[in-house]
């Protein structure tokens, strides 16, 4: 068991390792190497979610170590996909380190947690999965909004140099950035709505003290709704008052920040409401 | 069978001489044609680019080098005399090296550009259509491709643009992903902003505007581009609606201040706009390049783009100097093998010969053996004759100095009096 729960980290640390040396050499073989490393990387934690599923009877979605996992797994399969279909693989670079160092999470502690009573409704897997999809999303877009200001910085200087040569040019990054935003919103809109349908529902017939935490003052529930409204905002902003590029690639970045830290501190020390 | 490669390049002829010897004039296949009349060379290509003439060629003997020469100055009309001291005669591996470096880019004036690979398959693709090849440069033109191959996947010896022009558009595409759908403002209706008009067309932008302080200027030079001239008052709209803008005025003062383009840039919002500033003095205040989302770039910026790239470029010669030195190795040492190949087949079949005659000779003495004793004695005699040869067959095919090669081959087919295959023309050749 042991082995199985540290591969899938051992394969995303060296899809990682492998991306930054094609980033760095611009070797063809180590960008194949790199997916097929990060592809195995998936294959294998999806394996290992599917025979924790088979040996809890449930989707092993419960408490902040498994939440970091699945987002792992979809941020994994989410960047592959866009790696396959732009044939653009110099994200990989940034989001694979982003990967290995949040894998150590799940690998550390890998026993499923048990599921309280509490989480049987199928409500629970439904606004966990958007939440983490629509932080996978995000992750893209602070990615792709980094990229964005590095190459911004390098051509408006005019000194065309280490990113100039690695990096797409600035509007396919934009683009590209504004649709990660954009399903990333959309999800992010989906489970922040059903998490308060359901909270509303558990309030009237449970007297745990993590229900009755749930509302605005928790700063799990207050920092998802802080997001909401920058990532809203990020979007009117560029189809209202035109604020792409530089901007919205500023915007993007940080809202990830935010996103990121409610994922981890947030969720592991502060959080009243969601601490299964 | 030897390997020549005649011709003039930019290296040793002037432009004057180059332009007057262009052999695609009246077209390749015409050029290979009238040279294969002649019957100098048993196989030949004609590669030629504006700048290098050269013929490659497998012939017998080393008067095939002047008369290729004298073929270059007849068949362009040019005396002799002005062709005779520019011509470059390499022979044999050098020959091979030439040509592998030419199709590499390691022998263009801007080194790595990328056309040369498809000039050098275009001249082996005409040569093959009028049959002037044959397996010599067959594998020697497919070995170049290779190479030329191998030079652009493994090294970065032809990234980065080394012209300012092509700098200017690579940029371009590095902020829009590409020019299609762009809309581009000129201003200025000199020759400079033709030129970059011309350049602009050919990469399908949306729209050419021209502005000029003159509108008949502009209009005259919009009709030659087929854009649409805009007069100067309109200039601040015209800004507004480019995402590409080239100035290449002659007036002594800015004609895009920081002010009018920070003007322009509101309604636009976020989307970024290229100013390339081709004129001297300039066009552009400085001030305006620190505006968000300008990219202003003058001719001394594209000019210091080309010199890192050309800088770059130089480092990765030597990779690509490796890559061809292995290539040469291996296509040589297949010459090689070739070339001696009919000494050592004749040698074997003598040495044999020789060991049948003596069985037979011994026919009687070996008579009263039984059959499995006379299997032996002819396996042993078939082995002794191998063992014999093994030796200087490997020394004949593993010698890569080419005339010592013949040197060895030479004294073999005397020392045992060999029948060489290639027949009459084989006895002492002058040379």
């Amino acid at each position: 068991m042991a082995l199985t729960a540290w591969l899938p980290f051992v394969l995303y640390a060296a899809a990682a390792v492998t991306y930054l040396v094609h980033f760095s050499k611009r070797d063809k073989k180590a960008g194949l190497t790199a997916t097929g490393l990060l592809a195995g990387a998936v294959v294998a934690h999806t394996f290992l979610i599917g025979m924790q599923t088979m040996e809890v009877g449930y989707a092993p979605l419960v408490g902040t170590t498994a939440a970091v996992s699945a987002f792992v797994w979809l941020l994994g399969l989410a960047y592959l996909y866009v790696e396959l279909t732009t044939e653009e693989r110099a994200m990989g670079a940034f989001v694979t380190v982003l990967l290995a160092v949040l894998a150590v999470l799940p690998a550390l502690d890998p026993t499923p947690a048990v599921r309280p009573e509490l989480l049987r409704s199928p409500l629970f897997t439904i606004h966990v999965l958007s939440m983490l999809f629509a932080y996978a999303s995000f992750a893209l877009a602070f990615v792709l909004g980094i990229t964005y200001v590095l190459l911004f910085k390098e051509i408006k200087a005019k000194h065309l140099g280490f990113f100039y040569t690695r990096l797409p040019s600035l509007q396919t990054l934009d683009v590209m950035n504004g649709r990660a935003v954009v399903v990333g919103w959309l999800f992010l809109t989906c489970g922040l709505i059903i998490g308060g349908v359901w909270a509303m529902q558990l309030h009237g017939s449970s007297s745990d003290s993590r229900v009755q935490a749930m509302g605005i003052r928790d700063p799990k529930i207050l920092f998802a709704l802080l997001s909401w409204v920058i990532y809203s905002f990020a979007l009117f902003a560029r189809r209202a008052i035109g604020w792409s590029g530089r901007r919205a690639a500023w915007l993007s970045a940080f809202a990830f920040v935010l996103v990121l830290l409610n994922l981890v501190p947030v969720g592991y020390f502060l959080t009243r409401s969601h601490n299964f | 069978m030897r390997l020549f490669a005649v011709g003039i390049s930019h290296r040793t002829a002037p432009v004057e001489l180059r332009e007057s010897v262009d052999f695609a004039r009246r077209g390749l296949d015409a050029a290979l044609a009238a040279l294969s009349a002649r019957q100098i060379a048993h196989e030949a290509v004609l590669v030629s680019t504006c700048n290098r003439a050269e013929i490659y060629a497998s012939a017998e003997s080393d008067t095939v080098a002047d008369a290729c020469g004298r073929f270059i100055s007849e068949y362009n009309g040019v005396p002799w005399d002005a062709v005779a001291p520019h011509v470059m005669v390499y022979r044999g591996a050098k020959a091979v090296e030439h040509l592998f470096r030419v199709a590499a880019g390691l022998d263009s004036l801007v080194v790595g550009e990328p056309q040369i690979l498809g000039q050098v398959k275009n001249a082996y693709a005409a040569a093959t259509e009028v049959k002037t090849t044959g397996a010599i440069t067959n594998r020697l033109f497919t070995s170049a491709f290779s190479v030329g191959k191998r030079v652009r996947t493994e090294t970065h010896l032809g990234e980065g643009a080394v012209s300012v022009s092509y700098a200017a558009i690579a940029l371009a595409k590095k902020i829009f992903r590409d020019l299609k759908g762009l809309n581009v403002l000129i201003l200025g209706a000199g020759e400079m902003a033709k030129l970059t008009g011309v350049h602009l067309k050919a990469h399908d932008v949306r729209q050419l505007t021209i502005s000029s302080r003159t509108l008949d200027t502009a209009e005259r030079l919009a009709q030659h581009l087929g854009g649409r001239a805009v007069p100067w008052s309109l200039l601040g709209e015209a800004l507004t609606a480019a995402d590409i803008v080239v100035t290449a005025t002659g007036s002594t003062e800015p004609v895009l201040t920081r002010p009018r383009v920070e003007e322009a840039m509101r309604p636009r919002r976020s989307r970024p706009l290229f100013i390339i500033d081709i004129a001297l003095p300039r066009d552009v205040e400085a001030g305006v390049g620190k505006l968000d989302q300008v990219f202003l770039y003058n001719i001394d910026d594209l000019q210091a783009i080309v010199q890192e790239n050309l800088s770059r470029r130089t480092t990765e010669i030597e990779r690509a100097e490796t890559i061809v030195r292995q290539e040469v190795d291996k296509f040589t040492a297949w010459l090689q093998s070739r070339e001696v190949l009919p000494t050592v087949i004749a040698l074997r079949q003598r040495f044999d010969e020789i060991r049948l005659a003596e069985l037979k000779r011994l026919e009687s003495k070996l008579a009263p053996l039984g059959p499995e004793a006379r299997e032996r004695v002819d396996e042993i005699t078939h082995l002794i004759v191998e063992k014999l040869l093994l030796t200087p067959t490997e020394q004949l095919k593993s010698t890569r100095d080419e005339t010592l090669a013949v040197t060895y081959s030479d004294a073999v087919n005397r020392l045992f009096a060999l029948q060489s295959p290639k027949g009459p023309d084989e006895p002492g050749e002058p040379s």
